[in-house]
């Protein structure tokens, strides 16, 4: 059956960068917004059967109700009946629940921490990514209708993936010989003490930021090396950089508004067969895509890598386009 | 962020206090040596600290009737704490306001509070002397997810927004208001999300993680002090015991509360304070000892103190006028 | 001497003490730009400017409630509400909050704010802008309760509000606003639980207070016609209340008749008429009677409102069922 999946993350949009940052405010009912103008672009175009992650705020089940009660609800709505527990464990149980219903594609409504924990069990399925985050280099901001289309161009399973999505670089950090976790865009290392409230944006305290690709045009991280040199998700290879307040200074766009200069050594190169070790100095935190996960402590040592093992990601206005240029909005009398 | 060693350490103490203080006035409730309402604060510790940490000595903060920790954390001893409880004279309040009442307006607490949603606006009058007087204190108002319903913190937002005043709105959201789950006292999960309406931020942390909500509020009591004025803060948590000493919880599953006390926030302050050599075990150890002896002092003094004299009754209703009392 | 009218009172008093301590401020409803809904603190907002006299947001919780906290840390506010009866939107914050903070805290904390109340009918507007509810709040212990009369009583009640320690409801009758009276050109302040004797007499006792005062002075001047010889007390302190005046009137008349705009049922006046049994019923020699309006809402029409609201014509009657 013509089915997708998405993944609405209740969660993203609220964090402390409000705070500390200009960052946008997206709240749930606003996801619930796009979650059904997701839906109504793919049922239109013969999606039949949508699973949904389970979530506090209950958004699946609101958004039944109000494409019930508006009379536009064709396709079949099915909220993941796991016991929730309101954290990532929840993404992993759903991307899982995901795989095992066959999905063509899954939609993601998130930032790039959301996507970063989708992209984990993901598999082959090919990945839609909306932005409903913060200071996003993942996912694209579009209108979820649009997402709905192109998720119903994949979904349909008429299209050779490659014509619309290609397989992302991801930098891969292992620890003691064992893989310990992933980062879709950025891992950066820092002295911030603990998590705490997760977002990084202390400039001062990061010491190393590995990318796998980077750009002046993005926010964060891939922005403060893309200053110095640019890789696109093309280019086989990442690089990781020095952040060093001697060095000669680049303003880049460390935060939403927040424009900052940051001196950094030359970037070096890293080919999907380099690796680079980091042996801690102290107490600090790495963190994935923008938010502090791992804590270490003195002489740990972690080795990042980066290689092609990413998700397939949907370039929304490819699928689209092939589905254009091969009648698949055609409407048969 | 900078968090010395000592200010770690300083935060676990708070965090233990408050645990060890609620667990016995706990069980000097069961065995029936202390009486009316106790709302206790188990469960939600990493809050207050995680706020009254991020605060001067000379900034204030405004209390609900869950007060215990509020107190404790700002910096309230537990010897006049545990005397109120026993409503003897030497309690904060002289026997007066018992647990939902203690202040200590020297330490900056503007008193627990028995009406919810009553500091919203409190908590407003104060930030607006600080500006007036052009000092930058700040006042941390705490309150629970229930009282978002009420029409103060909507009136408390307005004006504290609309005025920039230095005051941090701190949600504590336990999920409950009283017996009544969040999904049937409000249409929204994330409390955080009603800043949107006042045009000032608002953010979620866990309420479970003391460093987080150190942060967060670190940032908002920067922004007030500033002058950009108020900040919302919703911190997710979750209380361990019944609303009150006495309440049979039969509104909520077993399951739940299982799943919360494993995000119990003192655990995860302990083991980060033994992965990095801040304390070792048996340091940890004797602090908790210490804290032990520290509870037991208070039951001590509280016992020790006398009831108050009925006399006092009529007293401190104003500053100049006592009226007549009742000859018996 | 000079003339100023009621509301000129209230400003000076307000203004007398705002000259003299930096932490006295005005926040209200309209009482800035605006000068008060009626005119009571005009020239302020321009003397004095937008910090210390701030117009509010039309949120009565956050007005009181901001006077709590603000008076917790320091500051000595003047909040007011335009009508007393929009204090009932405040009420917490009076009630729970103000009047018992002090007390629940051990007496360690105090709480000098001055919540003025503007009161009574007679100005057509019906029920929910007229009520007079000073039993509301002199039922609440950790309130004190003052009414003035004049404009001299207005600064002098003024200015001893402003500096005592404890909340005070300051309440001012809004027909009054514009008359005028004699003013001493240096008002000294009137100490709280101080009556007025307005007019000395020896057959009966007329207890007033507020707008009734005049009812009552102009009763005793019909009274005299008819040979009564009334005495006539203002007491401008409804809590502490003059307790000794009273009852030394009561010695000299062994008549009294209460006069207040309340509705009659659970008025102030009723605990006052209590008092007076309880301290000196044998002093008495005929009924305490109490004069107030209907048990009803204030009505808008003109005349369903004259008809509700008590008169002078109503004391003259109630003195007269004595004899």
């Amino acid at each position: 059956m013509n089915s997708i999946g998405i993944i609405a993350n209740p969660a993203s949009g609220k964090d402390i960068r409000r705070l500390v940052s200009h960052a946008t405010v997206i709240d749930n009912n606003e996801k619930i917004n796009i979650v059904e103008r997701v839906i109504l672009g793919a049922q239109q175009n013969g999606v039949k059967k949508v699973y949904m992650m389970p979530d506090a705020y209950n958004m699946g089940y609101r958004v039944m109700d109000k494409l019930q009660t508006s009379g536009e609800l064709r396709c079949d709505i099915e909220v993941f009946d796991f016991y929730k527990v309101d954290g990532v464990e929840d993404t992993y149980n759903a991307v899982r629940g995901m795989n095992e219903k066959n999905v063509g594609c899954i939609v993601t409504l998130g930032g790039d921490g959301t996507n970063r924990a989708v992209a984990k069990d993901i598999n082959e399925i090919p990945l839609i990514a909306i932005s409903t985050g913060t200071n996003n280099v993942y996912p694209d901001m579009i209108e979820g209708t649009l997402a709905g289309i192109a998720a119903s161009v994949v979904a349909s399973g008429k299209f050779e993936k490659d014509l619309y999505a290609k397989k992302d670089k991801i930098i891969e950090i292992f620890y003691e010989n064992a893989s310990k976790d992933i980062a879709l865009i950025d891992a950066v290392i820092s002295r911030d003490l603990f998590l705490g409230s997760r977002a990084i944006w202390l400039i001062e305290n990061i010491e190393k930021i590995i990318v796998a690709r980077s750009h002046p045009a993005s926010i964060g991280f891939s922005s403060v090396v893309g200053s110095k040199i640019i890789i696109t998700e093309e280019d086989d290879f990442g690089a990781y950089v020095t952040v060093d307040k001697n060095q000669p200074r680049v303003l880049t766009a460390m935060a939403a508004g927040i424009v900052l200069p940051i001196g950094t050594e030359e970037p070096v190169i890293l080919g999907f067969n380099d690796e680079y070790q980091f042996t801690a100095f102290g107490r600090g935190t790495i963190a994935l895509d923008g938010e502090r996960e791992i804590e270490f402590h003195k002489d740990q040592t972690f080795t990042f890598k980066v290689s092609r093992n990413g998700p397939i990601h949907v370039d929304i206005k490819k699928a689209i386009e092939v589905g254009q240029m091969n009648g698949f909005f055609k409407v048969n009398k | 962020m900078k968090l010395s060693n000592e200010n770690i350490i300083e935060m676990y103490t708070k965090m233990i206090r408050i645990r060890k203080f609620e667990n016995r006035a706990m069980n000097l409730f069961a065995e029936g040596q202390i009486g009316g309402f106790v709302h206790l604060y188990i469960g939600e510790e990493a809050v207050a600290t995680g706020v009254c940490s991020s605060l001067r000595p000379d900034d204030y903060i405004t209390s609900t009737h869950r007060g215990h920790g509020h107190i404790i954390a700002k910096g309230g001893d537990l010897k006049y704490m545990m005397a109120e409880l026993f409503g003897k004279e030497t309690g904060y309040c002289k026997g007066k306001g018992g647990s939902m009442h203690i202040a200590d307006a020297t330490k900056g607490i503007l008193g627990a509070n028995g009406i919810v949603g009553a500091g919203h606006n409190i908590a407003c009058g104060a930030g607006l002397a600080f500006q007036y007087k052009g000092t930058d204190q700040v006042c941390a108002c705490f309150f629970g997810d229930a009282s978002t319903n009420q029409s103060t913190f909507h009136e408390g937002l307005n004006l504290a927004s609309t005025w920039k005043l230095p005051v941090v709105f701190v949600c504590e959201n336990n999920g409950y208001g009283i017996s009544v789950s969040q999904a049937r006292h409000q249409n929204i999960t994330d409390i955080s999300q009603r800043a949107v309406a006042y045009n000032i931020p608002g953010i979620t942390v866990d309420g479970n993680d003391v460093f987080a909500v150190y942060e967060a509020v670190n940032e908002a009591v920067a922004r007030a002090r500033k002058g950009q004025g108020p900040t919302l803060i919703e911190c997710k948590t979750y209380r361990w015991r019944g609303h009150f000493e006495g309440d049979p919880t039969v509104y909520r599953p077993v399951e739940e509360l299982e799943q919360w006390k494993k995000k119990d926030p003192i655990p995860r302050v302990e083991k980060y304070i033994l992965e990095n050599n801040v304390m070792t075990q048996a340091e940890l150890d004797q602090l908790n000892t210490d804290i032990d002896v520290l509870v037991e002092e208070a039951v001590d003094f509280a016992l020790d103190s006398k009831m108050p004299d009925v006399a006092s009754a009529v007293e401190d209703v104003y500053t100049d006028i006592v009226e007549e009392g009742r000859t018996r | 001497m000079r003339e100023l009218t009621y509301g000129q009172g209230i400003k000076e008093g307000m203004r007398i003490k705002m000259l003299e301590n930096p932490d006295v401020c005005i926040f209200g409803e309209d009482v800035g730009l605006f000068g008060g809904c009626f005119g009571v603190t005009a020239g302020l907002f321009e003397e004095f400017g937008e910090k210390r006299v701030r117009d509010t947001p039309i949120s009565e919780g956050a007005i009181i409630g901001a006077a709590v906290g603000s008076a917790a840390v320091g500051l000595r506010p003047i909040p007011e509400l335009m009508f007393v009866d929009f204090a009932t939107v405040g009420m917490d914050q009076l009630v729970n909050q103000a009047a018992k903070m002090r007390y629940m805290f051990g007496g360690k904390l105090n709480l000098p704010m001055v919540v003025r109340l503007p009161s009574g009918g007679g100005v057509a507007a019906a029920a929910q802008h007229s009520q007079s509810l000073e039993a509301w709040f002199t039922h609440v212990p950790g309130l004190k309760v003052v009414y003035p009369s004049n404009a001299q009583d207005a600064i002098g009640l003024m200015l001893t509000a402003i500096d005592d320690d404890n909340p005070v409801i300051y309440l001012e009758n809004k027909t009054l606003y514009a008359m005028p009276g004699e003013v001493e050109d240096e008002v000294k302040p009137i100490p709280f639980g101080k009556a007025n004797i307005k007019k000395e007499g020896s057959d009966v006792t007329i207890i007033s207070y507020g707008k009734q005062v005049y009812d009552a002075l102009k009763a005793a001047e019909l009274l005299a016609k008819d040979g009564i010889d009334a005495e006539v007390i203002d007491l401008r302190s409804l809590y502490p209340l003059d307790k000794e005046a009273i009852v030394e009137s009561v010695k000299k008349t062994h008549k009294v008749v209460l006069v207040s705009e309340e509705a009659k049922r659970g008025a102030y006046t009723g605990d006052v008429a209590a008092m007076i049994a309880e301290e000196c019923f044998y002093e008495c020699d005929a009924p305490i009677k109490r004069v107030g309006a209907l048990n009803c809402p204030i009505p808008f029409s003109s005349v369903l409102e004259s008809y509700v609201l008590p008169s002078a014509e109503d004391v003259v009657q109630a003195v007269k069922s004595l004899f």
